[in-house]
Formats: C-alpha cells, structure tokens, sequence
C-alpha cells in the first residue's frame, strides 16, 4: 500500500511536502500524537488523497480506489479521534464512489452489489446479534460484578446453545418421528401402562418417581417401537435412534474441541510464562466493567490483597515456616478429602444398594425411600464442596492453588458421585437382565411365553393369570431378585400378594427395561439436583441475604460483616455444577432422549434464578478465578466430564443385551447390531460385501496402525513445533536481554514517525547534540527551529532512521574515540581556573566559523530559518505545552523551564546576529564581555554556542573521516588553535545536506556518536560548556542536573559504541550502579569484563590518545550509569565532580552528564 | 430502521458501522450510534440536540460523563474520559463519546485498546509510564490502601518486569509488549454499555 502510494505520490512532492507541512502543524495541536503511527501516514495520505484527485490513468485510479478501500477497511482498527475518522473515511469514500463508476461500468454494477451484499449481511448480523438470548441480562450482571461472574452466565449460555442443538437432534430425529409415526399410545405392549397400574398411573406419587405415563412415555427409551422402518416414508427408528444417540456425543465432542481451539488460539499470547506478576496486578486488575458499588469495593480489596500477597511472595519466596508442620497439615486435609470422597462414593452405592433391598422388602416404599437415591447424592454435591473448603484452610495454599486443589476435588467428587451412581445402577442392571437366564426353566418359560404372546392381546391374559399365578407359587424365591425391579418400576401399589406376584409377571417382559430404568434415575438425578439447586438459591442465598439485610440491627453482632453475611457467589463450583450437570445429560441422554430437552428447560430456569439471585443477595467471590484462563480451563473439565460420562453409556450399550421387549432395539443381541443389521438388509449387495472387507482385520489392523502412526507423527511434529517455539522464545529473549537498544529504538520510531512534534524534539535534540551542545536547554527555540527545518524536507523518516544512526555509529568509530580522547586532554585544568579559558575557546569557535565562507552560506540558510523560527517560535511552545500540559515537575517541565528560562534574551540576540552574518564575530566578543560578569554570563555564552550548533550539526559527515580525524589530533594538541581547525572543519561540514534534520532518529542513542565525531568542532564548547556547568551547579536547579546527564549519556554511548555490549551494560549497571560510581577503575574493570567489544574501537582509535580515551570511556560508562537512575545519581554525580574536580575525566564526566541529561530530554 | 424519530442519516449512521470497532445493532438495548445518543442525551437534555444530521458542535464536561453507571465506579474514569477528549481536559464531544465505547467495547482490537489503555495510565501525559504514574494507578486501584513503601516496591517491581530498555520508566513499547501477555487485559478492558 504504501509503496503504491509513494510512486504515485513521487510525481508532486513538493505539493505533499507543502501540504504536510500544513498537516504536520494540525497534528501537533493533537495530544495524543506520541503513539499513534498513523497519525502522521494518514495525514500523507489524505494529501495523496488530494494529489490524485486529477489523474485520469486507469491504473492509478484503480490503485487509488483500492487504497481508500483499504483505509476503509482498516479504519476502525486506527487510534484516531472520531472526527478525524469520520472525515477521512468520508473522504475516501468520496473518492472510491466516484472514481469506481469512471473505472469501468461493469466493476461499478459489482462494487455497488457488493455493497448491497455487504448491508444485508450486516443486518442478517444485526438481528442473529438481537437474538442471542440474555444478552442484556449479563451485560447488567457484567456491569455489576465484572467478568468473572459473567463468564459464569456465558458459560451457562453456551451450554445452553449445546443443548439446545442435542434437543433438536433427539427432538427431530427420534422423538418427532416417534410421535408423528410411530405406533401411537397404547397399540402396543412396551407403550401401554399395565391395568392394575392404569388406576395409580395419574397420582402424583407415581408421576414424581417417573412412572404411571411418564414411564411410557417418549421420554424414555422403553417407549420407541422396534418397527425397522414407521411411517408411510419408512422412517428408520431404531437405526435413527442409535445414529442419534451417538451423534450427541459426537456433537459434543466437536463442538467442545472447536471451543477449545478457539480460545487457546486466542490466548495464544498468555500461554508464555513469562511474568509480568506486578505489572499486571498493577494495569489489568481493575475490571472495568464493574459498575456496582459493593462489587467495585470487594473488587478493590481483593485487588489489594493480592498485592500484599505478591509483595509478601516476593519479600520471604524461600522463606518456609516449620515445614513439618504445613507437610502434616496437608497430608491431613488429603486424608481428610480422600475419606470423605470414599465415604460419599459409600454412601451412594449403600444408598443404591438399601433402595434394591427395601424393595425387595417392603411392598410400599415412602416418598423418602423412593427418592432416596438421588437426594443423597444431590445433598452430597452440595454438601461436600463447602467441606472441602473447610479442609483447604487447613493446607495453607496460595489462594490460587487451593482453588485448584478446590475445584479438583470437588471435580473427583461429582465424577465419583456419578460413577458410584451409574455402577450401582448398572450393576441392578445386571441383575435384571441376568434373572432371566439364571431362572428355573419354569420360571424362564413363563418369561417365553410370554413373550411369545402376542402384546396386545390383553383379552388372552386375563385366561392366563390362573396358570401363571400358579406357576408363581412355586417359583417366588427365585423371582424374588426380580421383584426388586418390578417394585422400583413404581408400582408399590399392589392390592395383594397374590396379585402383586401376578403383576409382576404379566409385566416383567415390559418391566425389564434396564434402559428405561437408567434414564428414570438420571432424569430423577437431574429433577432433584434443580430441586436443590433452586433450594440451596432460596435458602442459601436469598432467605440468608434477607436475615443479614434486616436483622442486622437487631442482632448483637454485625450480621453483615461477620458471620452469616452475604452469600458469595463461587464462580468455580457454580460452573463445576454446571459441568457435572451436564455430564448427568450425556450419560443419560441415549436412554432418556428427552434429557437434553428437559436440560434446556433447567438451564432457562437456572439463568432466571441465578441472575436474580446474583443481582439481589449475592456479592462477588473474593478471589475471582481468572475468567479467561479458566474458560479453557472449564472447558477442559467438561470434556472430561464428556468422556467420562460416555464411557458408562458407551459400556453398556457394548456390554449389556438390549431389553427384550422395549425399545428400538428389542429382540436384538446387541445394541449396535443394528448397523450391522441395516447394512446387511437395507444397503446394496456390494456395500455389505464392501462393509465385511472394511471392517475385517486384513483392513482394520493397518488401519489401526496407521492411525497409531499418524498420532506419533502429529505429536512428533506438536513436540518439534513446540520446541521451535520454545526456542524461539529464548532467541526473543536473548534478543531482548543483548538488544534492548533495538526495542528501544524501534519504540522510539514507532513514537516519532506519528508525532511531529516529538520527531521535531528528537530531531533537534539530536542535531543539537551533534554540536555538542545542549540546545534543549540553552535555545529551546533553535531547537525548534532545526525541526521546522526538518518539516519541510519530505522525509521518509522511518526508513532513513536506521541505516543513518548506524552508520554514523560504526563509520565513526574511530573519529569519535578520537574526539573522546580528545576531550579530557582538553580540560586539563581545574574548573574556576578555566573559567576564562573555557569561554574563549567556545566563543572563538564561532567567529572561526563565521568567517568561512561556506559557513556563512550554510548560515545563511540557516539563519533564515532561524528567523522563521523564532516567530513560529511561540507556536512550538506552545505545542510542547499542549503535548506535556498535565507535566509534573518531572523531566520536561524541567526542561522547558531551562528552555524558556533564557529564552526572550537569546532570541534577540540570535536575531540580532543571525541576520547579519558578518557580526557574528562581535557577537562572540559580546559574550566574553559578558563573562566577567558572572550571571548573565550564562546566557551570553550560549548564544555562540547556538549559532556554532548550527555550523557543526550541518558537518554530518560521514564523507570526511580523515580530517576531521586530523582536526582532532589538532585539537589534542592545542586549545587555542581550535579556531582554525574548526573553520577549517566547518568548511568541510558546511555542505552537508540540509536534510541531515531528517536523521532524528532514535537521537539520544547515536548522539554520542556524532558528538565525538564531531568533538573537534564542538569540543570546545563542550569544555566551554562544562565548565559553565561546573561553575553554575550550584545554582541550578534539578532540571539542570539532569542536562549534564543527558551529555554524559551521549558521550558514553559514543565510547561504547557497539549496540550489544552497551545494552548488556545499561542492565548491569542498572543493577550495580552504586558500585560504578565508586571508582572510575572499577567502572573500567566492569567494562573490560562486560563489553570486549568496546575496547575493540578504542584499540583502533587513536593510539596517541588511547590512555585518555579508556578514562573518558570509563567516565562514560559511569554515566551511563547515571542517565538510568536519574535524579539520585545526577546529584550524587555531582558531589562527586566537586570531589574530584581536578581530574580529568571528571571534567569530561561533567560534560557527559550534560549530554545524558539531553538523553532524558529526547526521551520526553 | 425503526426509530421514532432521525436523530443520524443514513449516512451517518452507515459511517459509524465502518467506524465503530463493534458492529452496530440498530434495535433498542444495543450498542447502536441511537442507544448510545440516548445516554449522552440524557447526560444533559438541555445541552444535547435531538438531531445529530447536521453535526452539532457540543461537549460535554468530564464532570457529567464521569457520573455515568458505566464509569462511575471506576477509578480511572477521569483519566479514560479525558484520553478520549480531543481536548485533554475531560470535554467530550459526542463522537468522542462514541469513540470511547467503540474502544472500550469488546469487539476493539487489542493492539487499539492497548494504546488507550496506556493513555489512561499515563496520567502526566508524557508518553512514558513513569514512577509517578504507576504510583498513581497504584493509588487509584486500591483506594490508598497501601503503604508509601508497599506502593514504591511495587512500582519498583512493575517497572522493573516491563522495562525492556532500561530507562526506568515504560514507553509504550514496553507497555504493549507486556500487556499482550496479559491473559485478562482483552476481557477485563471493556466496557458495556
């Protein structure tokens, strides 16, 4: 896109530089210019926009339409203010309506169907969005109690939309055809209520157990008929239903991974370990969706408790408190939860076990013992998670880890309660089916007979009851096993012994049905657990919030805040609940097809609830379970659950013969051999031969192993991928420990190229510290002036940036080390002595300058710039303020203070001098005649300083190595003859580019580079300047301080030189800073060990200078030091100067800090 | 599309569609140009125009927004309303209204809500999240609740994780790298409205 647009944009720069100039004013009104990286692309776009307006070439319309499109399409993903969003996509949209219709007619008829296209899927989208149910709902619970709650709702939501697709899979496929075509009520056996149960078939009593009609009733599985094909269609129920049955769990299992899948890709970022423990406690605490008061303040606390808990963590990580004691502890709670998980699974089976006996027994069984079954283990779920609770106080986990602990257990709990549940069932089961074979060949003859009968033929029953009853006699003992099932059938009603026995007969072929058996007690599981469920809501939650809400102010203690309190909502075991709800459905759902539908009107009726509930008697758990973690997490669990639950229905559909006379599959050996069946009657000849060739070892065998093969080959290449990954990441951080520097920079474009005002600030900042001079603080407004310069040059900043800093960094290697080396020789002498000295060198730098001609071209031009800018002046200010208004009395407050601080005086002075060239030379005697007095003093030097900064900034030079290396020797030698050499510098540097303004790049890194290079230009003013500094210390305030640190910054990253070492150094003396500081050998020890590099340049370098050069490095480093820890260290640096102040490099350090403290300028 | 009365044109309301980070649902109780028209008119009934065709020049004060149930509890709602305003102080226009929910929505990109997150956090404006900053966040979340010291090792902490150069201070670099880490910033930075 962009490169497009740069060709085309080639043809009229000068218009577009014109035009962003113009933009570039208009952004930097805007505040918030700093990050956004469009903000300045976008701008040139809309000028491009303009530019193209004219062109008539096919080509370059059809390139423009697609570049406004592009805007369009990436409009809403770009941090503009509204307004400008709106314009700019107004614009665009201008411009694709009416050049597309010029293009051709045939692209205009497709765009404009396109469009149409386009409106209709976003209503089509706006009213799906309309119907997805509770929307509202958890928005309001969201608003209240943030996401965590609310990932509860979803959760619900999503199991909801799950089943309600498992209910229109059973609902049309299995139940539907049933009731529409299937043998109606009544015609047949399975589907008729046996007489004697016809008069109890409407009490309550019976339909609450599940039987009377219910029991025949398509709800279960006993009810479908074992027609092959119902319906003039010839619909195929059995094989539909089994089809169905397995199809829901496959649904499942898709459907969950899919969900899977998706979250984990989007929280593909999370899944690095890397910590950021604080930071995140600090920014991405806060939910801000939290609009409740009380939620906002629970929210608070726990945000504070989590910070004391990291602070505490990080303080005593090692430090373990009587560890015996915690180890006992927590073996106990485990032995603790391991029994009460054995002694529920117990329970359970006991409770299984007494129902079957009690039936056996009692011909009557109470409500109670009818339900028994279920109420215990609905109790226990509710119960034995608060227990567990209770026992992890005792293990004193982290919070996080007992919640782990917590919902594992709990997790154990339900399986083992379910399991326990569906092995006793089963094991009835087993019972059932395996009376029928066991029993006496009388007894089994019956059975046949029965079953030979034909169903309905009620008439011929009546004949035989005599017979059978007579049979019955002898026969009770061994059907009493059987009994036990026929009781739990509900029909506890029966009149007599005699006749109950005969009941039991007549009915035993139909009672037999262990299917329906199973999804009676599931479906019962699931109607008492929403019992206790709205139960446990009324009592726990509401009937508790209400006592706490208005008895408080009768009770003696603070009902609120101490005991009962309100209920807390348990995000984790309300959604465990959830879970082990639904794996009650899928292990019941093949034999109660109805269960999926039934789940659906619970999970209606919980939302209601639970939302009520959250909204008016809860208050948010206090340690909420990350809601995006935990939904992989949720949702791992529940796939367990899913394989669990299927593996008992999948068990028993393989294991255990289908009942003989109910259900689809009746009469059949197994349950799937209804496939086998179908394939074998329904299909083609060739297919069942095809099928016997498929399913025979020959081919099932290397199936297998091929499909053993292509798991260990899927995971060979999961464990390669992951391992490049990983590898990956070490790469990353390696890079991110050795090259911070090039984060650093890359965040500093990303900072610039948007923002003109900060490219401008770096910009000048930059140039200024080529000159080696701190222009931020001397001359704010030449400072700006470069960076108006800078507006004008059509620049590709981005690019530019790098390729220049790099080499300026490396080409000049040599140069600047020189120029380093250089310095310290230069202020040989104590500070006060120099004072006079230092002046005359800095100020006979200038005058040098002016006289060369060159010089006085470039100067020309610059002056003239500097004219401009200084009128602009006010409005660059201006700009600053708006982009810093809020600025504590932090860096830039500093800085523009230092910069507006001399500022009215050095403009007139630089306009006075500027315009005239020629006096250039009586404005450097001004400043010396101001030397002597010694406050103004200040600001009269620095006026040479500017105009000088301009001369040197403009020596950029890559292209005269030599000589300025040769300038520097000069240097080395003698002070006096700066003057010249400089000219002669200048003379040199004076052709550089005016585009050099263009190279602000990551400034503060490479300045120190350039300074050196530049050192014999600049040297003296810089020693001009460091002494100034070193005499006005005292007097200057904070901001200043931090100037000088910026120099020593510049300076020490010229020493340095090598990006990596310097980075692998900043972190070190991060670390130790105090010790650098100590003492310039150390520093230097330090060095030599981190960075053998860095001694590589110096080697190089001059060798002459080679010993001064190592001081000025060692000075450097320290620092560099400094500019990391800003404002201690600064001042600490200070003293420190005071101390040392006749040595060498200390002088240089001084003028170092000066340059570090321009580094912490240009950050700003 | 069923509203009573035109308080956008079509186009506008088209514009908004493309703008907007999530898809605008013209029916009542939803994220729409008109719902969310309605809370900033009734922020200020007398101050709002009813008809937005013609683009009325209007703000409202930070002072009235803030008040809103969405912001209300949140301890830098000064902070997100002002990086919101064109003008820095607080005064929203309606399309700057919108613009905040349309980030704060769901439906933002990430890399967009991390650079308005970093705004709010940057309470002195200066592009850097400094020590001052943190410590005001700090300050905000718990309600003061921490001790000078714990708020100091805490900021000392924070900056020390994230600060990839080494200035003590987190430029936006830093920021973003460390906050698209973060498992919860996508779910927790939003807003519904």
């Amino acid at each position: 896109m962009s490169t497009v647009s740069e060709s085309l944009v080639g043809s009229s720069r000068s218009l577009s530089a014109a035009k962003r100039h113009k933009s570039v004013r208009k952004n930097s009104r805007r505040i918030y210019s700093a990050y956004q990286d469009h903000d300045q692309g976008s701008s040139d776009e809309e000028d491009k926009v303009d530019e193209r307006v004219d062109s008539d070439d096919p080509e370059e319309m059809f390139q423009n339409i697609q570049y406004q499109k592009e805007i369009i399409a990436n409009i809403r993903t770009r941090p503009w203010p509204m307004r400008r969003k709106l314009k700019v996509l107004k614009h665009a949209r201008e411009i694709v309506l009416k050049y597309e219709g010029r293009l051709t007619r045939t692209r205009g008829y497709q765009t404009a169907g396109a469009d149409m296209l386009k409106k209709m899927s976003r209503m089509l989208y706006n009213i799906v969005v309309v119907f997805i149910p509770w929307e509202v709902r958890i928005k309001k619970i969201e608003s209240h109690f943030g996401s965590g709650v609310a990932s509860y709702f979803i959760f619900l939501r999503w199991l909801f939309g799950i089943n309600i697709v498992l209910t229109i899979m059973t609902g049309a496929f299995i139940v539907l055809p049933e009731l529409l075509a299937g043998a109606p009520f009544g015609t047949t056996r399975s589907k008729t209520i046996p007489k004697e149960h016809l008069a109890s078939a409407q009490d309550l009593d019976t339909i609450w157990s599940l039987g009377g009609y219910l029991q025949y009733s398509v709800l279960f599985y006993g009810y479908y008929g074992r027609v092959r094909k119902i319906g003039s269609a010839g619909y195929r129920l059995p094989l539909a239903y089994f089809l169905v049955g397995m199809a829901v769990f496959a649904y499942s299992f898709i459907i969950l991974l899919r969900k899977m899948a998706k979250n984990s890709r989007l929280s593909l970022a999370s899944a690095s370990d890397e910590n950021f423990t604080f930071c995140w406690r600090v920014f991405c605490a806060w939910d801000y969706l939290i609009g409740n008061p009380e939620a906002a303040e629970s929210k608070g606390a726990a945000i504070v408790n989590n910070i004391r808990e990291a602070i505490v963590e990080e303080q005593e990580k090692k430090k373990d408190t009587s560890l015996a004691v915690l180890i006992s502890l927590r073996l106990l709670a485990n032995i603790l939860v391991l029994m009460s998980l054995a002694g529920s699974i117990y329970i359970i089976y006991f409770v299984v076990d007494r129902s079957q006996k009690l039936e056996q027994e009692k011909p009557e069984l109470t409500l109670w013992e009818k339900n028994e079954v279920s109420v215990v283990v609905s109790l226990i779920t509710m119960i034995a998670p608060s227990a567990f609770e209770l026992v992890a106080q005792l293990e004193m986990y982290h919070p996080r880890t007992s919640l782990r602990f917590q919902l594992a257990r709990v997790l154990v709990l339900y399986l083992g309660n379910l399991y326990s549940l569906i092995i006793a069932l089963l094991d009835k089961v087993n019972s059932m089916s395996s009376t029928i074979p066991v029993s006496p060949a009388n007894w089994s003859d019956t059975s046949s007979y029965l079953a030979t009968i034909a169903q309905p033929a009620a008439s011929s029953l009546s004949t035989l009851v005599s017979e059978i009853s007579h049979r019955n006699s002898t026969i009770t003992t061994t059907a009493t096993p059987l009994d036990v099932t026929n009781r739990s059938r509900g029909s506890s009603d029966t009149f007599s012994n005699q006749t109950a026995q005969f009941d039991k007969n007549t009915r035993s072929p139909q009672d037999q049905c262990w299917e329906t058996y199973v999804g009676q007690e599931m479906l019962k599981l699931s109607i008492i657990d929403m019992i206790f469920t709205v139960a446990s809501i009324l009592l726990i939650d509401f009937i508790r919030g209400l006592v706490v809400r208005y008895l408080s102010d009768c009770c003696c203690w603070d009902l609120e805040s101490k005991f009962p309190e309100y209920g807390e909502f348990k995000i984790a075991e309300n959604v465990l609940h959830l879970i082990y709800n639904q794996g009650m459905i899928w292990m019941g759902a093949f034999f109660s097809p109805c269960l999926p539908a039934f789940n659906v009107l619970k999970l209606i009726g919980l939302m209601y609830l639970r939302s009520w509930a959250v909204l008016t008697c809860n208050v948010p758990h206090q340690q909420v379970f990350k809601a995006s973690r935990s939904n992989n997490f949720y949702l791992a669990m529940l796939l367990f659950m899913l394989f669990l639950c299927m593996l008992p229905t999948i068990f028993a559909i393989v294991r255990y013969r289908p009942s003989q006379h109910c259900g689809p599959f009746s009469g059949q050996e197994k349950i799937y051999d209804i496939i086998s069946e179908t394939v074998a009657s329904d299909f083609p000849l060739w297919f069942s031969k095809v099928m016997s060739y498929v399913t025979s070892p020959v081919v099932v065998l290397p199936a297998l192993l091929l499909l053993f093969m292509l798991i260990y080959y899927l995971q060979a290449i999961a464990r390669s991928l992951k391992f490049t990954n990983n590898q990956l990441m070490m790469q990353l951080q390696t890079e991110r420990t050795d090259d911070k520097k090039k984060v650093f920079q890359m965040a500093a474009a990303r900072l610039q190229a948007p923002g003109e005002e900060v490219v401008e600030q770096k910009s000048d900042e930059h140039e200024s510290d080529i000159t080696s001079q701190d222009p931020s603080i001397q001359t704010p407004s030449p400072q700006r002036n470069g960076s108006v310069t800078n507006l004008h040059t059509p620049g590709q900043r981005s690019n530019s940036i790098r390729t220049i800093t790099q080499s300026a960094s490396r080409g000049e290697l040599n140069r600047a080390v020189a120029g380093s080396s250089r310095s310290p020789a230069a202020i040989p002498k104590q500070r006060l002595e120099q004072v006079p000295n230092r002046h005359t060198p800095s100020l006979g730098g200038p005058s040098g300058s002016c006289r060369s001609k060159s010089y006085y071209h470039k100067v020309c031009n610059h002056q003239a710039s500097y004219s401009d800018n200084i009128q602009s002046d006010p409005l660059y200010r201006k700009t600053l303020r708006a982009i810093h208004p809020v600025e504590p009395a932090g860096i830039i407050t500093a800085h523009s203070y230092g910069g507006r601080h001399g500022h009215a005086t050095r403009y007139v002075i630089v306009n006075e001098h500027e315009p005239r060239k020629k006096l250039l030379r009586s404005a450097t005697r001004i400043p010396r005649h101001y030397l002597m007095e010694e406050e103004p003093a200040e600001i009269l030097e620095l006026y040479p300083c500017n105009i000088k900064r301009y001369t040197p900034r403009t020596p950029h030079q890559q292209p005269h190595p030599h000589r300025s290396h040769l300038s520097q020797q000069n240097l080395n030698e003698d002070e006096e003859k700066e003057g010249k050499r400089r000219r002669r510098v200048l003379l040199e540097k004076a052709y550089r580019p005016c585009s050099l303004s263009d190279l602000h790049q990551p400034a503060h890194f490479y300045i120190g580079d350039r300074v050196e290079s530049h050192m014999s230009v600049a040297k003296d003013i810089h020693v001009g300047r460091g002494r100034y500094r070193s005499q006005e210390e005292d007097e200057e305030e904070e901001g200043d301080i931090r100037w000088r640190g910026l120099k020593s910054h510049s300076r020490s990253q010229d020493s340095v030189r090598g990006a990596e070492p310097q980075l692998v150094r900043t972190r070190r003396h991060l670390n130790s800073p105090g010790r650098n500081w100590q003492s310039p050998t150390r520093s230097r020890q330090i060095k030599s060990k981190t960075g053998p590099n860095l001694e590589q340049p110096l080697t190089e370098s001059d060798s002459a200078s080679l010993a001064s050069s190592s001081d000025q490095q060692n000075s450097g480093t320290d620092q560099y030091i400094q500019v990391i820890h800003n404002k201690e260290r600064y001042l600490k640096s200070d003293t420190r100067q005071g101390k040392l102040s006749k040595k060498r490099f200390k002088e240089t350090l001084d003028l170092d800090s000066l340059e570090a403290n321009d580094l912490v300028c240009s950050n700003v | 599309m069923g509203n009573k009365q035109t308080i956008f044109t079509d186009e506008q309301l088209d514009a908004y569609q493309v703008i907007l980070t999530k898809p605008i649902v013209v029916f009542v109780g939803f994220f729409s140009p008109s719902r969310l028209h309605g809370r900033y008119h009734e922020l200020a009934p007398h101050l709002v125009p009813m008809d937005y065709t013609k683009d009325p020049d209007c703000k409202l004060p930070l002072a009235l927004i803030v008040n809103m149930p969405e912001l209300k509890e949140n301890p830098f709602r000064n902070r997100i309303v002002e990086s919101f305003s064109e003008d820095g102080m607080g005064n929203l226009s309606f399309n700057e209204f919108v613009d905040m929910f349309s980030v704060l929505s769901e439906m933002a990109p990430r890399e967009l809500k991390a650079i308005y997150a970093f705004k709010i956090y940057d309470f002195n404006v200066d592009n850097y999240l400094c020590k001052e900053d943190l410590e005001k966040t700090l300050n905000k979340l718990t309600k003061e609740e921490l001790t000078p010291e714990e708020v100091q090792l805490v900021c000392e902490k924070a900056i020390e994780e994230a600060d990839l150069d080494g200035d003590n201070k987190l430029s936006f670099a830093d920021f973003e790298n460390m906050i698209s880490r973060a498992p919860d910033f996508l779910s927790t930075f939003h807003i519904r409205i």
